[in-house]
C-alpha cells in the first residue's frame, strides 16, 4: 500500500495539498471555458478528488521501474501510457459531471469542452510532477536506508572490538600459571574462551536482557580476577526488577572494563568497583539507572586513548535512544562514577 | 660476571613468569622486583642494576617515565602486552622488547643482546626521544615527572607556567616552585601540545594561558608578562607564533 494511505495524518496532509491544486484547475476551466467559478467548482470537484488518488498511482509504476536500472525506452513508454490513460480518465469524469449538471447550469457541457485542450495539458503536467515527486521520495528513502545500514554495520564493528591489551595480558597470565598452577591455567583458558565466545555472540544482537549483559560482565571480571588477584574487588547490587530490562548489547561490560583499565589497574594497592542498578518508575515513564564507581589515581600516568570507548558508547546510545538515554560522568577527588540512564518501555 | 637485574611489572603473575625464566639463567641475579613506577625508580637508583625489565603500563609512573628518572642508564628490555606506537619506538631506538606472553627462548635472545650491549658499553637511547616516539600522533604529554631529591614530583602540563633552558637542563616553573630536569627545551617543546605551549624565545617555552599581555620592548623584541608578573623575553619568531595561536582562537 502507498505510504500516504497508511497513515491518516499523512493522508490528511496530502488532501489539504490538493485544495490549491484543485483551485488552479477550477481557475483554468473558468478562464478557458468561460464557466463561472461556481460552475467550474461544481464540475471539477469529483474530477479533482479522483485526480488526488490518481496522482498516488505513480508509486507502483516508479517502484517497478527504478530510474537507475530500468531501460529508458520502457520507462518513457510506460509512464507516457499511464499518463495519457489516467489523464483522459480524469477529463472524462469532468465531462460526465458537466453532462449531469447541464440541467442546473445551461450550456455548461459545451463550455467545458472548449476548456478541455488547456485543461488536458495542465492535468498531464500535474501528473508528470507526481511521477517526479515519487522518484525523488523513493531516492531519498533508499539513501536513508543505506545510511542506516552503514551505521548499523559501523555499530556492529564498534561493538566487536576486544581490547588487545586485555587479551594479551590474559594470555600472559595463563602462560605464568602453566607451571605455577596448571589447573588454574586451564580454568583461566576456559574463562577467557567463555568471555570471548559470549561477547562475539551478544555483539551480533542489538539489545539483550540486562541479565545477559551482567553475565558477560561477570565472565570478564572472572578473567581479570586471576590477573589482579585481591587488587580487584567487586561489589554488585542490582535490583531484581532490572534483570529483564532490554539494554543495548555490550554497553555495561565495556564500562566495567574501563573501570578496571583506567581505575584499578593504575592503583598500586588496587580497589573496589561498585556496580549498582535500579529500576525507576515515574509519571513520565520508567527508566533503568546503572552506576559503576571505581577509585582512580588522579596522578596516574596516561593510559592512552582515553575516552574513545566512552564516545563510542555515547554514539551508540544516541543512535538508538536519541536524547532519552544519558551517560553521565562524575570524577571526584579519587572516585570516578559513570551513570547510565536508559528509558524503558513498561508493559501495561 | 653476574648480571644484576631489576624487574618492574604491576601484575604478580607477570613477575612470576619472568622470575621463573630468569632463574634458569645462571648469570642473572634479580636484585629487585617492583610493582609500580615509584618503586622501580627507587630500586634502580639504589641497586644500580645492569639490566632492567620494564613494563610499559604501570601505576604511578609508566616505563618511559621511570627511564627519565633513573641516574645510571643500564640496558633496558621493555615488556608490554600490546602497544603499536611503543613497539615502533622500541624498533627505532634499538632497545629490545618482549611481547607478552613470550617464550623463554625469546627472553634468552634479549639477554644475548643485553650482554653484547654491556660489553660494548653502548649507551641506551635518550629516554625523552623514546617516549616521544612511543606516543600516538596527536597525543601530547599530559604531565612532566621530575626528581625531587629521593622523591618523584609530578607536574600536570596545565600547571606548568613556563620552562627555561639552562645548559643541559630545563628549569620548570609551576605553582610558585622551581624544578630542574635534565632535558633539552626542544625535546620538551616537541612533547607538549603546541596549541598550549609556545616557544616564545630560544630559551623560553611558555604556557599560553599564563600570558597576561605582550609588551613591545625594542624594535624587534617583545616581553611577555605572565599572570604572576614574571617577564619573559619574546623573539620576533616567538611573537609570530603567539599571534598565530591567539589569532586562530
Amino acid at each position: 500500500m502507498h505510504p500516504i494511505l497508511q497513515d491518516w495524518r499523512r493522508f490528511a496532509t496530502w488532501m489539504t495539498a490538493w485544495i490549491p491544486v484543485g483551485a488552479i484547475l477550477v481557475l483554468v476551466v473558468h478562464l478557458s471555458g468561460r464557466l463561472s467559478y461556481l460552475e467550474a467548482s461544481a464540475v471539477m470537484a469529483p474530477a479533482v478528488l479522483v485526480f488526488a488518488f490518481v496522482c498516488l498511482s505513480p508509486f507502483y509504476v516508479c517502484r517497478s521501474l527504478p530510474l537507475r536500472s530500468a531501460p529508458p525506452g520502457r520507462l518513457f513508454a510506460n509512464h507516457l501510457a499511464a499518463a495519457v490513460v489516467l489523464s483522459s480518465g480524469v477529463m472524462l469524469i469532468g465531462r460526465f459531471t458537466a453532462t449531469m449538471l447541464a440541467g442546473a447550469f445551461p450550456g455548461v457541457e459545451q463550455r467545458y469542452s472548449s476548456a478541455v485542450p488547456v485543461l488536458a495539458v495542465i492535468v498531464l503536467l500535474i501528473y508528470e510532477m507526481a511521477i517526479a515527486l515519487h522518484y525523488a521520495a523513493l531516492e531519498m528513502e533508499s539513501s536513508k536506508r543505506s545510511e542506516i545500514l552503514a551505521r548499523d554495520a559501523q555499530l556492529k564493528a564498534l561493538k566487536a572490538q576486544v581490547n588487545p591489551h586485555f587479551l594479551f595480558n590474559s594470555l600472559n597470565s595463563i602462560s605464568a600459571l602453566t607451571t605455577i598452577d596448571p589447573a588454574l591455567a586451564r580454568d583461566m583458558c576456559i574463562r577467557l574462551a567463555d568471555f570471548l565466545r559470549t561477547s562475539l555472540r551478544l555483539g551480533e544482537r542489538i539489545t539483550i536482557p540486562l541479565a545477559e549483559e551482567l553475565a558477560l560482565t561477570r565472565m570478564y571480571l572472572d578473567v581479570e580476577q586471576v590477573r589482579f588477584g585481591n587488587k580487584l574487588r567487586i561489589v554488585q547490587n542490582v535490583d531484581a526488577a532490572c534483570t529483564h530490562c532490554e539494554v543495548p548489547a555490550l554497553v555495561i561490560q565495556p564500562l566495567v572494563e574501563n573501570a578496571v583499565k583506567h581505575g584499578i589497574a593504575m592503583m598500586a594497592e588496587g580497589g573496589e568497583i561498585a556496580i549498582a542498578g535500579i529500576f525507576h518508575r515515574t509519571h513520565s515513564g520508567a527508566f533503568l539507572q546503572f552506576t559503576i564507581r571505581n577509585p582512580f589515581d588522579p596522578e596516574a600516568p596516561s593510559t592512552g586513548r582515553n575516552g574513545l570507548g566512552l564516545r563510542n558508547i555515547r554514539e551508540r546510545l544516541e543512535s538508538r535512544y536519541g536524547t532519552a538515554a544519558r551517560l553521565d560522568i562524575q570524577a571526584e577527588d579519587r572516585s570516578y562514577q559513570v551513570t547510565l540512564t536508559l528509558p524503558m518501555r513498561v508493559s501495561k | 660476571m653476574k648480571l644484576r637485574a631489576v624487574m618492574a611489572d604491576d601484575e604478580d603473575l607477570a613477575r612470576r613468569v619472568m622470575r621463573e625464566y630468569l632463574s634458569q639463567e645462571p648469570d642473572i641475579e634479580i636484585v629487585a622486583e617492583c610493582a609500580n613506577g615509584f618503586e622501580a625508580v627507587k630500586a634502580i637508583n639504589e641497586t644500580k642494576p645492569n639490566v632492567i625489565f620494564l613494563d610499559v603500563q604501570m601505576p604511578k609512573l609508566d616505563g618511559f617515565e621511570v627511564l627519565e628518572l633513573v641516574d645510571s642508564p643500564s640496558a633496558v628490555v621493555f615488556v608490554t602486552a600490546f602497544d603499536q606506537y611503543a613497539m615502533r619506538a622500541f624498533d627505532a631506538a634499538a632497545v629490545d622488547y618482549l611481547l607478552k606472553p613470550f617464550a623463554v627462548e625469546r627472553l634468552r635472545s634479549a639477554l644475548d643482546r643485553v650482554r653484547a650491549r654491556i660489553r660494548e658499553a653502548r649507551p641506551i637511547g635518550n629516554p625523552h626521544e623514546l617516549k616521544q616516539a612511543a606516543r600516538a600522533p596527536g597525543d601530547y604529554l599530559e604531565r612532566i615527572v621530575v626528581k625531587d631529591g629521593p622523591r618523584v614530583h609530578v607536574i600536570p602540563a596545565g600547571r606548568l607556567d613556563y620552562a627555561e633552558a639552562q645548559d643541559d637542563y630545563v628549569a620548570l616553573r609551576s605553582e610558585g616552585g622551581n624544578w630542574l630536569k635534565q632535558q633539552t627545551i626542544s625535546s620538551l617543546e616537541d612533547a607538549l601540545d603546541p596549541r598550549r605551549f609556545i616557544r616564545v624565545h630560544r630559551s623560553f617555552l611558555v604556557n599560553v594561558e599564563r600570558i597576561a599581555r605582550i609588551d613591545a620592548n625594542t624594535k624587534d623584541t617583545w616581553v611577555a608578562v605572565l599572570n604572576d608578573g614574571t617577564r619573559v623575553p619574546v623573539s620576533r619568531a616567538g611573537y609570530g607564533k603567539f599571534r598565530e595561536i591567539v589569532g586562530a582562537e
